[in-house]
């Protein structure tokens, strides 16, 4: 079913994305500042069901680009995504339909919709992650199909590039990462030219209206002093990996990635234990020593252990006292040819990639 | 309008490499490309700056990258097509004619290649009068002409279009491409009118390459070459040490050269990024960009590059005047000692060889 936005769904999606967002896809507040904004101008928000885009429809993929932890300190200007679909516009001599969302992340969710409010076209339901992804080439739109060129990449300062033709996905990320790291560590990006056929078949899809449900979740147990880990696991599906307070945080930026590890010192039902978790932007691993406990495409969420809260890497401080959870991945993700660009060996880790969201590892 | 067969490609080749002031890439790689591009397309029509019409629509063609990868790396032939044919659909219309960026090395042979290779007509002019290392010190940038859009190609099949505010960050982004490409990229770049190219181009510089050239062959030597150039003896000497890095997409370091005859006893440093940029004799500057800063092999007049630059090799070190456009002040803001990190003040280098021929006396 399609719908549209209205200001009270904003706070909603983006904490819900920011939970799909697994410590990544951009800072939830950023994210809801800038859709908020063109909401009070008067601009209008389409979302629109993968089962109601047009076969024909001519659909572009938009996002943010770069380390979160630059985004929080170089605000983007607002339309850097709207300019990258416009650099694809005039490469394609084409106007746009509808906008797919890159990823769900707290920022990046709401980009999406930004975008399609400043040109004034609809929002996929879906993306193309079912959570954040910190490369390229693990957009579901290019694993199962979709070209990897054209794309392009603007900035806050005007700049624009536009890769009309790359060898494959893995220089389409090579290259956008390094334009966007010279853009300054954070750029627009509109990728994947695909038609309404194939957005509707490569997308994960109505995940605008998930991180929605679960952002009300979350809202609603507050209000009711319910348990809002409860509400977002009743929604999601998925468990309670561990409870604890973080005790340290190694983040270094790297190529234009936030890499490190988050290490938490167990309370409650963990005392006595140490968790880390492993990122590169979003969660990939979770371990305890060198046991590993969940990996990608798992979705590995750290929560405020009260408000239920998602908390992206770049704000993760000593202190905090969180909820690790595991939420089980869409099952776009964990196909073979998906598992080869999303499964812990992408990402360098030599295991086979086994769902822990459905185990309990305390039985 | 002339025609440019194969034969003149060796004489050029030389010229281009004696302009290329140590840059601009090894032009026997871009002497081969062109050859073969003539071979299969046949003779590329060469036109004067100042025969072109007003409305023609033209752009520079070159390599961009580090010589020292450049001589490994070379290019396949079709990624200067690609470059090309995606400038083109930017622009949304056809480009009449192509134009040398820099006279030096690979980067006035190769777009040669490319002139045959598209069948279009090359425009006897550059935007540098020699190499330089980086995109934004073309005269056009002097005359407020934008080098963008500007079209990136690679041999595996790789190609960008960028956009930019201004020169210097079309400098930044295309560097980073072209390190990400592998640290070379053929290019297609500051789209002009015929009547901007006339305004703000050094015309006949692929004559004066030519010219170069054949007086080295025809062994006319080193005393040909500055007679042509305008130029001076700076240093004669042997190759005591070169240390090269590739850096950012550069190679930058410093030869070392020892005198012989009337010059035993002293040193001579040349210090280079990609291009030579600043000589020193015995810790005193006596030559500096924009003037060209030539090195020859002191038998034959030759021009080396600084990749090929090696411990032993008898060199005279020559230095020429640059165009005049480089000497104003926006020039010297783009190309002046300065801009590359040396606090010196530029003195034209015939203003420094008569001081120190007044000195001397």
């Amino acid at each position: 079913m399609s719908w549209e936005i209205v200001e009270a769904d904003l706070r909603p999606i983006a904490t819900g994305a920011a939970v799909l967002g697994t410590g990544g896809g951009g800072n939830p507040y950023l994210g809801m500042l800038r859709a908020r904004e063109l909401l009070r101008g008067g601009a209008r928000m389409g979302v629109l069901d993968p089962d109601e885009v047009p076969d024909e429809a001519l659909v572009v993929s938009a996002g943010g680009m770069g380390a979160p932890v630059v985004s929080w300190e170089k605000l983007p200007q607002g339309d850097e995504e709207a300019e990258a679909v416009r650099a694809l516009e005039e490469h394609v001599r084409r106007r746009v339909d509808a906008i797919a969302p890159l990823e769900m992340g707290g920022s990046n969710s709401l980009v999406a919709l930004a975008v399609g409010a400043l040109l004034g076209v609809p929002v996929l339901d879906g993306d193309g992650m079912g959570r954040a992804f910190p490369e390229l080439q693990m957009v579901t739109y290019l694993i199962y199909g979709a070209p990897p060129a054209p794309a392009a990449v603007a900035d806050e300062k005007g700049n624009r590039t536009v890769l009309s033709r790359v060898a494959d996905v893995y220089a389409l990320e090579r290259i956008a990462r390094a334009v966007t790291v010279e853009y300054g560590g954070h750029a627009g990006l509109a990728m994947c030219v695909m038609t309404g056929v194939q957005a509707r078949s490569t997308c994960v899809p109505r995940t605008l209206t998930l991180a929605k449900r679960i952002g009300e979740a979350i809202e609603g147990a507050g209000a009711r002093g319910g348990d809002a880990v409860d509400a977002i696991l009743e929604v999601t599906g998925g468990r309670r990996l561990f409870q604890g307070k973080i005790v340290d945080v190694e983040r270094r930026l790297v190529r234009g990635f936030a890499r490190g590890s988050v290490t938490l010192e167990g309370f409650g039902r963990n005392i006595g234990e140490k968790l880390s978790v492993d990122f590169q932007n979003e969660n990939l691993i979770a371990r305890r020593g060198e046991e590993l406990l969940a990996v990608v495409p798992d979705l590995i969420t750290l929560v405020d252990v009260d408000s239920g809260e998602p908390l992206t890497t770049e704000v993760l401080r000593y202190g905090f006292r969180v909820e690790v959870l595991v939420l089980p991945p869409s099952p776009v993700l964990t196909t073979p040819e998906a598992l080869r660009f999303v499964g812990p060996r992408a990402f360098g880790y030599d295991v086979d990639y086994r769902p822990a969201w459905a185990t309990d590892d305390r039985a | 309008m002339r025609l440019l067969a194969e034969e003149a490609l060796e004489d050029l080749a030389v010229g281009a490499a004696i302009l290329g002031t140590g840059g601009g890439g090894n032009p026997y790689i871009g002497k081969l490309l062109a050859q073969q591009a003539i071979r299969r397309d046949g003779p590329v029509e060469v036109v004067g700056v100042d025969e072109v019409p007003d409305d023609a629509l033209m752009a520079f063609s070159a390599m961009m990258g580090a010589p020292t990868v450049m001589v490994e790396k070379i290019p396949r032939g079709d990624e200067l097509v690609h470059a090309f044919e995606a400038l083109r659909e930017r622009l949304g219309r056809p480009i009449t004619h192509l134009v040398p960026a820099e006279v030096g090395g690979i980067n006035s042979t190769l777009p040669i290649a490319a002139a045959a290779r598209l069948r279009l007509p090359l425009v006897d002019a550059d935007g540098m009068g020699r190499a330089f290392p980086e995109v934004q010190m073309c005269t056009p940038t002097i005359y407020g002409i934008s080098a963008t859009p500007m079209a990136l190609a690679d041999e595996k099949g790789n190609t960008a279009v960028i956009e930019t505010i201004d020169n210097r960050w079309t400098e930044r982004i295309s560097r980073s491409i072209t390190i990400e490409f592998g640290c070379t990229a053929l290019i297609a770049l500051y789209p002009m009118t015929g009547a901007q190219a006339r305004e703000s181009l050094i015309p006949a510089t692929l004559l004066l390459a030519e010219d170069l050239g054949r007086l080295v062959r025809r062994g006319r030597g080193i005393d040909g070459l500055l007679e042509r150039l305008r130029g001076h003896r700076l240093f004669e000497g042997k190759v005591a040490d070169v240390e090269r890095r590739t850096v950012g997409g550069f190679a930058r370091g410093e030869a070392r050269i020892e005198g012989t005859d009337g010059d035993a006893g002293s040193t001579l440093s040349i210090r280079f990024q990609n291009e030579h940029l600043v000589a020193v004799r015995d810790g005193e500057v006596v030559a500096t960009v924009p003037d060209l800063i030539i090195v020859l092999d002191a038998e034959t007049g030759e021009p080396i590059t600084t990749e090929e630059l090696r411990y032993g090799f008898r060199v005279a070190v020559v230095a020429a005047p640059c165009d005049e456009r480089w000497r104003t002040e926006a020039g010297l803001e783009l190309v002046g000692p300065r801009y590359f990190g040396y606090d010196v003040e530029y003195v034209p280098i015939e203003e420094r060889a008569a001081a120190s021929r007044a000195g001397a006396r």
